[in-house]
């Protein structure tokens, strides 16, 4: 049973190549908690701009008139992978962690796999 | 000692006691007209506004803690001031699960307390949430929020009367196809309940439901419904009493002031253009 700091830590610590992690409320853009990240790396405005992500791809979906969910969204850049995972929660609870992973170090399945079980502890 | 305590200036308003408050690293309660700021050594550590659900609503309205959990907890660690410890403890809720819903209904009931930043009417020293500690934010970041909460809302629409008064539906434009959340907002809307008690029909968090209810406004479908007062008494007044807008099939769709409809519509058209 975790709370929302030791579940960041875990991030960390237990997925490979990962270099920081947030958790965000994508309605308000607002980092509920960060950790890692570093003077070249502002976590919070990460955390800000992902929010533009996020709630750009749930509108697209909208006007597609999908009705399907995002269960986490993977942009790759040359030296890192970014990986947004939407909180689920009853009735959508609005939020998504936001974890940054080294590309070489990482590898992706796996960091999937732990952060849904991660996840879990963070649900209501 | 410079805390201040029982009854405040009411010049003040309560954003800036909150910063002294801070300064000082105050422990105690900060009434408004509005709701109630906990300190614990200068940081927020909850806040209760009387138009946003609590904890309590969000946590069994969702399902995720059946009621009787819920008072259970109240019995036995309320007096202490432990009832969110106790929650944890007594396996009815994961620690993370908890500090989140906590954290939603504190920074909702923050931009309530304090978006409109009325005055502080009172500092009692000393009292405790019988929540207990959770996790604390600092008073800046509340204020921070608080604020940026309040502009995005104007963003969306710029009528705050849609955060705090009955809501009613525009009869007329089409409500079909509108996303799944907004589409069970829509729902609840009936002329009589206000944002937050639709909030709580939906077990979600307020602020989310106040940006999908501008976002409504902004469609046009959904309007604050008038106050009673300011009708004028020589118009003939039967037909102009505002009742429930969506009950009337009339070609009025709003019960307020004859000019309204133009207004709106010209806000909708700022709105649309600013879109662009």
């Amino acid at each position: 049973m975790a709370n929302t700091e030791t579940a960041l830590k875990e991030c960390l610590s237990s997925i490979d190549g990962a270099t920081a992690v947030a958790l965000v409320d994508y309605t308000s853009g607002m980092a509920l908690g960060t950790l890692g990240g570093s003077k070249d790396f502002n976590l919070e405005v990460a955390a800000a701009g992902n929010t533009d992500v996020v709630r750009s791809k749930l509108r697209t979906m909208e006007h597609l008139g999908l009705k399907e969910e995002i269960e986490d969204i993977l942009i790759t850049l040359n030296t890192q992978y970014h990986l947004i995972r939407l909180l689920k929660g009853r009735g959508g609870s609005g939020l998504f962690l936001y974890l940054v992973l080294d590309g070489s170090r990482a590898n992706l399945a796996m960091a999937r796999h732990q952060l849904r079980r991660i996840e879990a502890d963070l649900e209501v | 000692m410079t805390t201040p305590t029982g009854t405040l200036r009411t010049d003040e308003p309560a954003s800036a006691v909150l910063g002294t408050l801070a300064e000082q690293g105050a422990t105690g309660a900060l009434s408004t007209e509005t709701g109630i700021v906990y300190l614990a050594a200068g940081h927020v550590v909850h806040v209760e506004s009387a138009v946003t659900p609590d904890l309590g609503d969000l946590l069994t309205h969702s399902g995720a803690l059946a009621p009787d959990g819920w008072w259970e907890a109240i019995d036995q660690a309320g007096r202490r001031c432990r009832v969110g410890r106790q929650l944890v403890d007594s396996g009815h809720l994961a620690a993370g699960a908890l500090e989140l819903c906590h954290l939603g209904a504190l920074f909702d009931a923050a931009y309530f307390v304090l978006a409109h930043d009325g005055p502080a009417l009172r500092f009692r020293p000393g009292a405790a949430h019988w929540l207990g500690a959770v996790r604390s934010v600092p008073v800046e970041t509340v204020l921070r929020e608080s604020r940026r909460r309040r502009e995005l809302l104007h963003r969306i629409w710029p009528e705050p009367s849609v955060d705090r008064a009955p809501l009613a539906r525009v009869p007329g434009p089409d409500a079909a196809d509108l996303p799944a959340r907004r589409g069970r907002t829509l729902a609840q809307v009936d002329g009589v309940r206000t944002a937050a008690q639709i909030a709580t029909a939906l077990a979600c968090r307020t602020f989310h439901t106040l940006v999908e209810l501008r976002r409504l406004a902004a469609a046009g479908l959904v309007t604050p419904v008038a106050p009673l007062l300011p009708v004028p008494t020589s118009a003939p007044a039967p037909a102009s009493a505002p009742a429930p807008v969506f009950a009337e099939p009339g070609p009025s769709p709003r019960p307020a002031a004859p000019d309204e409809p133009e207004t709106a519509l010209l806000r909708r058209l700022l709105h649309a253009l600013e879109a662009l």
